[in-house]
């Protein structure tokens, strides 16, 4: 999926989809082709989304009684809110590392073809590959006090390691390591289809390198940044194992909370409310971002 | 340059095809489920379903050629789902007592078919609830025999005791089980636990709180914690710990104060085989079954004949056996089933501060 350079406001290539049976001018069934079209895609959509979310919601308001008690629950006892804060904030600055740790990988991978772009292509894609619980199962082996870390510590002179496992940071660097290859792919599948002509135009024209890259490479490279940074907050957003298994409780995220309520209080009325919550912020997120940096960079 | 596929039939028939192949298992409704005599058991996977496998299922189909098929992992909240859904992936269940309970008050479960159960053939407290005993987990003191060469902690009291027994601890997080050993630590007997001084239990537990590294969730997280020597001592399930034991690793096991849950037979309300899923109960409940289950697994068998078939090695390390029930905690379930919902949040809120 190719996001197309191109001015605002033109029109799209002339060989993409369109209605181009050839009906009678003028009648009904043909300007109705494109809903028709829609249709299946609409149906399915709705289906799978529309429908179970509508039915959470109404679950928040109806399970056990009619009424707000659950969101009255979220707000006033503070554990709701203070977990709610901390997935978001959470959310953000893995999102920031993972943008600032991707960016230089996937401008190697998309800039240098040839064998280095194909190796750095395949390392990050067996990572994407590799279960997460597998990899979270090997920071713990990693950060552990029998670990590589530890015994660098100690082959280095350094003494004994600090306590690196089980902690805010082991949680931070396992998501962040998990969500990493999402990022750079995105980034590279954007950056892979830069003109490098581009640059050259832009170094004929008198730009330094660093200038061509801030003026011309950063702002194509865009709609990449949008992308992986959405996906990768909103990845995030959903963790529960790995800050579960590498962090301490005090890292608890939003959704292990609603987990627990589904699983082993079976408060399914409640965990809808924590979910629409959760939802409703997301939302919200989303639209300031958009105010901000525009969602249509999305589409180039 | 459009890249396609050449022919429009080709991609035509490839889809159908697809949309087929796709759509195909829809079709296995809850009425063939049934024609083919099989029942489905709701069981936790890996090595728990291999003992369930040789012990109970194997023996099962041979005996009356009824087929068992396992769904993992357990979960409460898929019983519910069934139930108020009327689709079931599964018929029989095993859960604790105390889930047991709720989920019977709540009409959950299938009442016992005594036409395919004989009371006669059962053994005392076998019944509860609307469910069978299975067997039963211990949740232990465990501690690495090599980290406390002149002797470890023998008692709760002991835990909680780090300048006598300094290292890394570790707790399971599950507050119903950390409060019932805050209340032993702090000098309550294992048979006067219940019912509950919950804000007396919660003080005993601040006391602890700074010196616990990780409190875990998984099985497999608590193994490797011990394994990896991450931890020096922990609150561990028995089974788990034999195991780490029977592997050579230096792993010792305190009953005292240790507290027992009993996991239960159940069969979902309305579930499609429940005829045949009563028959595999009333197998599964004997003492051979049970013995031959609680030697591969090391979870104590609830029916006492069960004893008589199991060697005395593997017998003192089962929850069930008497030296062990005697020191552990009495357990309450009605308590548990009308307060865990409170204590959780109360818990969570605890551990997040």
């Amino acid at each position: 999926m190719a996001p197309v350079v191109q001015a605002k406001g033109a029109t799209p290539p002339s060989d993409s989809p369109g209605p181009t049976l050839a009906a009678p001018r003028g009648t009904r069934v043909a300007s109705q082709i494109p809903w028709l079209l829609l249709g299946p895609s609409t149906t399915v959509l709705v289906l799978l989304f529309v429908v179970p979310i509508a039915y959470v919601l109404v679950l928040s308001v109806t399970d056990p009684r009619l009424g707000f008690a659950h969101y009255q629950r979220i707000f006033t006892v503070p554990l709701y809110t203070h977990v709610l804060v901390n997935t978001f904030f959470t959310s953000l600055v893995v999102t920031a590392a993972c943008l600032v740790l991707g960016y230089p990988v996937a401008y190697v991978m998309a800039r240098r073809g040839g064998w280095v772009g194909t190796v750095l292509l395949t390392i990050v894609a067996m990572s994407f590959w590799t279960g997460f619980l597998v990899r979270t199962y090997a920071w713990l082996v990693i950060l552990g006090s029998k670990g590589p870390v530890a015994s660098a510590y100690q082959g280095l002179g350094l003494g004994k390691a600090p306590q690196l496992l089980f902690t805010t940071f082991s949680s931070t660097l396992g998501m962040t390591h998990i969500l990493l290859p999402y990022m750079i792919l995105a980034l590279y599948a954007v950056m892979k289809k830069i003109d490098a002509n581009h640059l050259k135009a832009a170094a004929s024209l008198g730009a330094r390198p660093v200038a061509a890259f801030r003026e011309v490479f950063l702002p194509l490279s865009l709609p990449g940044v949008v992308n992986g940074s959405l996906l990768v907050f909103v990845s995030c957003l959903g963790f529960f194992v790995t800050p579960v298994l590498l962090g301490t409780p005090r890292d608890m995220m939003i959704s292990q909370l609603i987990n627990q309520q589904i699983e082993e209080l079976l408060a399914w009325g409640f965990a809808s409310a924590v979910a629409v919550v959760l939802l409703a912020a997301t939302g919200l997120v989303v639209a300031v971002y958009n105010r901000f940096a525009g969602l249509e960079r999305l589409w180039g | 340059m459009t890249k396609s596929i050449h022919t429009t039939r080709g991609r035509r028939s490839f889809l159908t095809g697809a949309a087929a192949a796709t759509l195909s298992p829809l079709i296995i409704t809850n009425r063939v489920i049934a024609q083919t005599r099989t029942i489905y058991v709701n069981t936790w996977g890996g090595s728990w379903t291999a003992a369930e496998e040789a012990a109970f299922f194997k023996p099962f189909t041979d005996q009356t050629g009824i087929r068992v098929k396992t769904v993992a992992p357990v979960s409460y909240a898929k019983l519910k789902a069934q139930v108020q859904s009327g689709s079931y992936e599964w018929d029989i269940t095993a859960i604790t007592q105390a889930d047991l309970l709720r989920a019977d008050r709540e009409g959950l479960l299938d009442p016992i078919d005594w036409s395919v159960v004989k009371k006669d053939k059962l053994f005392p407290n076998a019944v509860y609830a609307n469910g069978l005993a299975y067997c039963a987990l211990g949740t232990n003191l465990v501690y690495r025999k090599d980290k406390f060469p002149q002797g470890g902690p023998k008692t709760w009291a002991d835990f909680w005791d780090v300048k006598k027994f300094p290292g890394n601890r570790s707790m399971l997080n599950n507050p119903v089980r950390s409060l019932q050993f805050a209340l032993v630590a702090d000098g309550v007997p294992p048979d006067k636990v219940f019912p509950m001084d919950v804000d007396r239990a919660f003080r005993k537990l601040d006391q602890i709180k700074p010196h616990i590294k990780v409190w875990w969730t998984q099985g497999n997280q608590s193994q490797q914690l011990m394994r990896d020597g991450e931890v020096d001592m922990m609150v561990m399930w028995n089974a788990r710990a034999s195991e780490l034991a029977q592997q050579g690793h230096p792993v010792e096991l305190i009953w005292h104060g240790a507290t027992i849950t009993t996991t239960m037979w159940g069969v979902a309300k309305n579930a499609p085989n429940r005829k045949l899923a009563w028959e595999f109960l009333q197998f599964a409940v004997q003492a051979k079954p049970q013995a031959d289950f609680a030697s591969r697994l090391f979870y104590g068998p609830t029916n006492p004949e069960a004893f008589k078939y199991v060697s005395p090695e593997v017998a003192r390390q089962l929850p069930t056996y008497a030296e062990n029930a005697k020191v552990a905690i009495k357990p309450d379930t009605v308590w548990e089933a009308e307060n865990t919902a409170r204590i959780q949040e109360r818990f969570t809120q605890w551990l997040a501060a």
